[in-house]
């Protein structure tokens, strides 16, 4: 989604978000990841307005009031955490981790196919098609990337073919590179 | 695929774990901005581990007393398997290399100068922060526009040698270069 992103030219507009809206984001937080409860006032305060980016292609940015990039949308999808935030908050996401040979694929931008997520190195939670996830790494610490799962985990092991989770935001892309708003 | 089940049960989503303190702090390379242990699969590895070693010397030690026989692997790896056609390959970046700061005065009317500044794009500066700066210094109108240039009323250069290192100062005095005046 952001491969061919630049926050140069990609950025149509920003301004701050009424509260009614923030309200609604927060509710829809809380609803898509119950575990983000704890935080949610750590990552989003309480009080402070937030800012709506919106760019190009229906894509929306959540940024917070010191202009740290939060959470990210594509039309009305669900709001999807990007990488940064995801880094220091791992647990807001389920894991899905694939093995070593599929990393350098995912960082140019591929979506994750289903051998890399059924192979000895790589381990997944059991999830819902169309679900937000994070993808990481065999042998490595943090989130190579966040997709969106095309198949229930139990079709990625039945079928073990095809495009298994879509790769919406990885590292080094227009997202992870776009400065923070103002 | 029952088989597998038994052999790597599933993942939990459970929340956040005991005994870790949130936000974690996570080491980013300067160079590549991804976090430290993926500068492996940056196609300019080398200049990571330059970073690396300069910045954050503990975690290259870590890093090349760990994996010496990793790396070898990897050779391996390639030597067996061809690489598909750089597709799997991302490029690297180019980044913008500061050329350095030109700037120049023009004359508006007969005894009025103003002071174009060129280059500061390329030191991660704001150019709408640093025109509104100037503008604040001299008290007089500055403005930036979209050729990466700022324009400040007056003729400020010999203030600008002085100003600019001190504000910014990953700027170098000799960096800057003084065209004079342009017609």
């Amino acid at each position: 989604m952001f491969k061919k992103f630049d926050d140069k030219e990609s950025v149509t507009g920003v301004n701050n978000a009424k509260s009614s809206v923030v309200k609604g984001v927060r509710n829809s937080l809380l609803e898509s990841y119950p575990h983000v409860a704890t935080y949610l006032d750590k990552i989003i305060g309480k009080k402070e307005a937030i800012k709506l980016v919106k760019c190009h292609d229906h894509i929306e940015v959540i940024a917070a009031q010191n202009g740290d990039l939060l959470f990210f949308r594509h039309r009305d999808g669900p709001y999807c955490p990007t990488l940064r935030l995801l880094h220091k908050y791992p647990f807001i996401l389920p894991h899905m981790q694939v093995d070593k040979g599929a990393i350098r694929f995912v960082l140019s931008g591929a979506n994750i196919m289903c051998p890399g997520l059924t192979s000895p190195g790589a381990r997944m939670t059991k999830v819902d098609a169309d679900k937000v996830v994070a993808i990481m790494a065999e042998g490595k610490e943090h989130a190579v990337a966040v997709g969106l799962t095309k198949m229930s985990t139990e079709d990625i092991l039945s079928k073990n073919k095809g495009i298994g989770v879509d790769n919406l935001h990885f590292l080094n892309d227009g997202l992870w590179n776009m400065k923070g708003v103002k | 695929m029952a088989s597998a089940d038994v052999e790597k049960p599933f993942l939990e989503y459970s929340g956040p774990k005991d005994g870790v303190t949130y936000p974690i702090q996570v080491l980013y390379c300067g160079e590549c901005t991804m976090p430290i242990e993926y500068c492996e699969y940056y196609p300019n590895y080398e200049k990571c581990k330059e970073w690396l070693e300069r910045h954050l010397p503990q975690e290259f030690q870590k890093l090349t007393t760990g994996d010496g026989d990793g790396e070898k692997d990897d050779a391996d790896d390639k030597k067996k398997r061809q690489t598909r056609g750089g597709k799997g390959m991302l490029k690297a970046k180019k980044k913008a290399e500061p050329k350095g700061i030109k700037m120049w005065t023009q004359s508006r009317g007969k005894k009025k100068k103003i002071t174009t500044l060129v280059g500061l794009a390329d030191y991660d500066i704001d150019l709408k922060v640093a025109s509104k700066f100037f503008a604040n210094k001299f008290s007089c109108g500055a403005s930036a526009n979209d050729s990466g240039e700022i324009v400040i009323q007056g003729d400020v250069k010999d203030d600008l040698f002085d100003i600019l290192p001190e504000k910014w100062p990953q700027i170098d005095e000799d960096s800057i270069n003084d065209l004079g005046d342009k017609k």
